[in-house]
């Protein structure tokens, strides 16, 4: 068992708000921020897709940036960053050592598909060449705070910024560092749109997880940041502390590139491991926020992998996809501060878009009014290649010390 | 804390060099007045059945026949976690893609090269291959890409959340991904180390017996002070990455200023410059390490003398800001 | 109407399965027409069937909304020869 690590800021922007504020708004008054595509320039209009509501001028101006190049998952990943840097209190160059890791797959695509072209004729947008490796969105965002003393990027898909959690907590408990930002940022390209589509994998519908009819995901887009801390560096600068991360776990399906086993077994071990770290059983899991993109595959393996957890004794467990829709690299970290809304102001985010079990599916949460009080949440991403990956965030009770 | 040891116990790769040999440590392949040249690939059929064949790009099957050779070599079939560095990840698969695009648009794009652009696949295909379900991750973080996947292991390790590590570093460069880094300035000018490919996979182990050397200690600072990380003890030698042009050369210029006296060694000579060219300096420095001696013409400080090796300081950076510190020691 | 002899377009679609899902090695008369292609027989997968679905669109102007029904129609090269013949448009 670890000791708990404290969180101490998080920073959203998604497909239902440009920060936690907003964010816990449209999730009480289940708001979905699904609609038809407005910002990207494709011919897929007829998808439905969770943007986030600002165009790539609006956040530069929100920033305060009016030079080039900028790439729409740089400015994002910036306001989020932004945000929980702010509710942290760590806004000049801090004495400590603090790590950032963020997670992303296709980093600066927006602009290298929009510039391609010109890549392989002259030198006129050069700039993007420099910003379309997963690695210098990372750098970019972090060069804007000067904070940052260990900077990488987790690439692992859909449970990229999961997996960045993972690393900065091991960077703290190695105690390397007192602190680490973790969490994701991912823009809609029509690189990945046209890829998910090739697959078969996306609904011409609003999504609907663990729902008889679900025929697929909506891709959504976003960034979300934690700040994660020693319980000793906290205490030392009067942090106020918003959640606990308990623990957490990943583990390989190895079954398949892009479906998931039947058993569930990469899914099962990744929520396995997590409880065995945090020293919790599954009994003690008060709300599973579950990976649930709505595709057939998904929503039956892990429902599968989530009964043999669980048994009989499930608890509440939604999908709040159906309102960000699928944000990719950064849903680990979307739904983590979602996870962290639900324990600080003790409501289930419901699972929207749903209305029919599946056959042998688990049957999602769809009233806000929790069986009982939500102490600990288990959230879940699960990436292409079978990157499974969980962690458990507990309440931090402002009582006790 | 934990403070378990960590050991490389084997170590293999394709590159420009022979491949899955150490014959470059007394014959190596020099390609002089080059700026451009591929891996020089093995038979991939020895290891693979065309229908497993089928999808995989040369990245994807140098990176499966690397991992399974260290398998192998080292004995360990399951390891606790597989771990990936990556700069580009499958480039050939996301420039298919790109240039369809562009030249046909929206439709028709197809889902094998979609499923391989994303960096995760690497890592993913050798779980699928070797069937490990254990822990498996992938960075990328352009020229430290391999060092961040080292250090989690590394970090892993010493927490004693797991006891065996594959990590790997993976990186292909196609003519005109070439042409684009050329442009940037990053690689493809005269009297620079050759731009090149990387496939390297190496074992971690907690025990010691039959490894190669020790890995005492990784640190990646970012933006880091004037002064680098400076190790506890003396090393023997130090590892650098200089490849030739100013810009890059110039941070490793500092750092050898700080250690006066002691001998300087580089690899990108040997084996190319690319995002992955860090995983295969640290491959050749295990094995120079297993040896207890590094041979004069890894030297770039100018004596022509073999270098007696118990410990050495390995050094790499990332245009500059993002580096890497990591010491090696001999077994005894 | 497009016509073609059931004969040439049984080697046609064997081509084009070895070039669509790059099996090199393997050539048109290592395929026996009747044989299962996913899971046993030549052991195609998921992936495959999407590429397949792909080419169905692009050669001969099929397009296949869902990919379950895939199951049916790549049973073997014979059924895929007679959904074709049936359902093209190019």
């Amino acid at each position: 068992m670890i000791e708990p690590i404290m969180i101490t800021g998080a920073g959203i922007v998604s497909a239902i708000g440009n920060n936690k504020a907003e964010t816990l708004s449209a999730l009480l008054h289940r708001r979905s921020g699904i609609a038809p595509l407005r910002y990207l320039q494709s011919s897929h209009m007829e998808l439905p897709v969770g943007e986030v509501k600002l165009s790539n001028e609006q956040m530069k101006q929100m920033l305060g940036i009016d030079r080039e190049p900028t790439t729409r998952t740089m400015l994002m990943g910036m306001l989020a960053l932004q945000e929980a840097l702010a509710e942290a209190g760590l806004t000049s160059a801090a004495q400590r050592p603090i790590a950032l890791v963020s997670g992303t797959t296709v980093g600066g695509m927006d602009k290298s598909e929009q510039y391609y072209p010109s890549f392989l004729a002259d030198d006129s947008h050069i700039d993007y060449l420099r910003t379309h490796a997963c690695g210098a969105t990372t750098e970019l965002i972090a060069s804007r705070f000067g904070l940052f003393s260990t900077v990488t990027t987790t690439s692992t898909a859909c449970s990229s910024a999961a997996n960045a959690l993972i690393l900065g907590a091991n960077l703290i408990r190695s105690g390397r560092v007192p602190m680490a930002v973790v969490g994701g940022a991912e823009c809609i390209t029509k690189f990945h749109l046209n890829g998910f589509n090739s697959l078969m994998i996306l609904d011409p519908r609003q999504c609907r997880p663990f729902d008889a009819t679900r025929a697929g995901l909506n891709l959504g887009e976003g960034a979300a940041y934690l700040v994660l801390e020693t319980a000793a560096s906290a205490s030392q600068r009067g942090a106020k502390v918003i959640g606990h991360l308990s623990g957490y776990g990943n583990a390989c399906d190895a079954f398949h590139q892009t479906a998931s086993s039947d058993e569930g077994e990469g899914a099962y071990l990744a929520m396995s491991k997590a409880l065995a770290m945090a020293g919790l059983t599954p009994t003690d899991i008060d709300y599973v926020n579950a990976h649930g993109t709505g595709t057939p595959n998904n929503d039956a393996s892990e429902s599968r992998a989530l009964q043999r957890l669980f048994g009989r004794q499930l608890p509440p467990i939604s999908s709040t996809k159906g309102m960000t829709g699928h944000t990719t690299s950064a849903s680990g970290a979307v739904e983590a501060i979602i996870c962290l809304l639900a324990l600080q102001h003790g409501f289930v985010p419901v699972n929207y878009g749903w209305t029919q079990p599946m056959q042998g599916g688990i049957v999602p949460a769809m009233t806000s009014e929790p069986p009982r009080p939500l102490h600990h949440a288990l959230c879940n991403s699960f990436g292409f290649g079978g990157n499974d990956s969980s962690f458990i965030l507990t309440k931090h009770d402002d009582d006790a010390q | 804390m934990p403070n378990r040891s960590v050991f490389i116990k084997a170590a293999t790769q394709i590159s420009l060099q022979q491949p899955l040999s150490e014959s470059w440590l007394s014959s190596p392949v020099y390609h002089d007045g080059e700026s451009y040249v591929r891996s020089a690939d093995p038979d991939f059929r020895k290891w693979l059945s065309p229908l497993e064949a089928r999808r995989m790009g040369k990245l994807l099957k140098r990176a499966l026949v690397t991992a399974l050779e260290s398998m192998r070599l080292s004995g360990i079939g399951q390891p606790d976690a597989i771990i990936t560095g990556t700069g580009l990840g499958c480039i050939e698969s996301t420039e298919l893609l790109l240039n369809q695009l562009c030249s046909v648009g929206e439709e028709a794009f197809k889902p094998t090269p979609f499923m391989l652009s994303t960096h995760n696949t690497i890592s993913s295909l050798i779980a699928i291959q070797t069937k490990c379900q254990g822990y498996n991750s992938t960075y990328s973080q352009k020229s430290v890409s391999f060092e961040s996947a080292l250090l989690d292991a590394f970090l892993q390790m010493q927490l004693g959340d797991i006891s065996t590590a594959l990590v790997t570093g993976n990186d292909e460069l196609t003519p005109t991904y070439f042409g684009m880094l050329r442009r940037m300035g990053f690689v493809g000018q005269p009297g620079q180390a050759v731009a090149s490919e990387a496939s390297m996979a190496m074992m971690l182990s907690c025990e010691p017996a039959d490894a190669l050397c020790e890995v005492c200690s990784v640190h990646l600072p970012f933006l880091s002070p004037d002064a680098p990380p400076v190790p506890d003890e003396p090393v023997d030698a130090i590892m650098l990455g200089v490849n030739g042009i100013a810009s890059n050369d110039l941070p490793y210029q500092r750092v050898a200023r700080q250690h006066p006296g002691v001998p300087l060694l580089h690899y990108k000579p040997l084996f190319g410059e690319g995002y992955s060219a860090s995983a295969l300096g640290l491959y050749s420095a295990a094995h120079l390490l297993s040896r207890g001696v590094a041979p004069a013409f890894m030297r770039c400080d100018g004596v022509d003398a073999d270098v007696a090796l118990q410990r050495l300081l390995f050094v790499n950076h990332s245009d500059g800001s993002n580096q890497s510190y990591i010491v090696l020691q001999r077994v005894p | 109407m497009y016509i073609q002899n059931m004969e040439e377009l049984v080697l046609e679609l064997k081509e084009k399965i070895i070039e669509v899902l790059n099996l090199e090695d393997v050539r048109p008369d290592d395929i026996d027409s009747d044989a299962p292609l996913f899971g046993t027989g030549l052991g195609l997968d998921s992936i495959d069937a999407l590429e397949l679905i792909v080419m169905m669109e692009r050669v001969y102007g099929i397009k296949i909304k869902d990919p379950s029904v895939g199951k049916d129609i790549f049973k073997s090269v014979n059924t895929m020869a007679e959904f074709v013949s049936k359902n093209r448009t190019k």
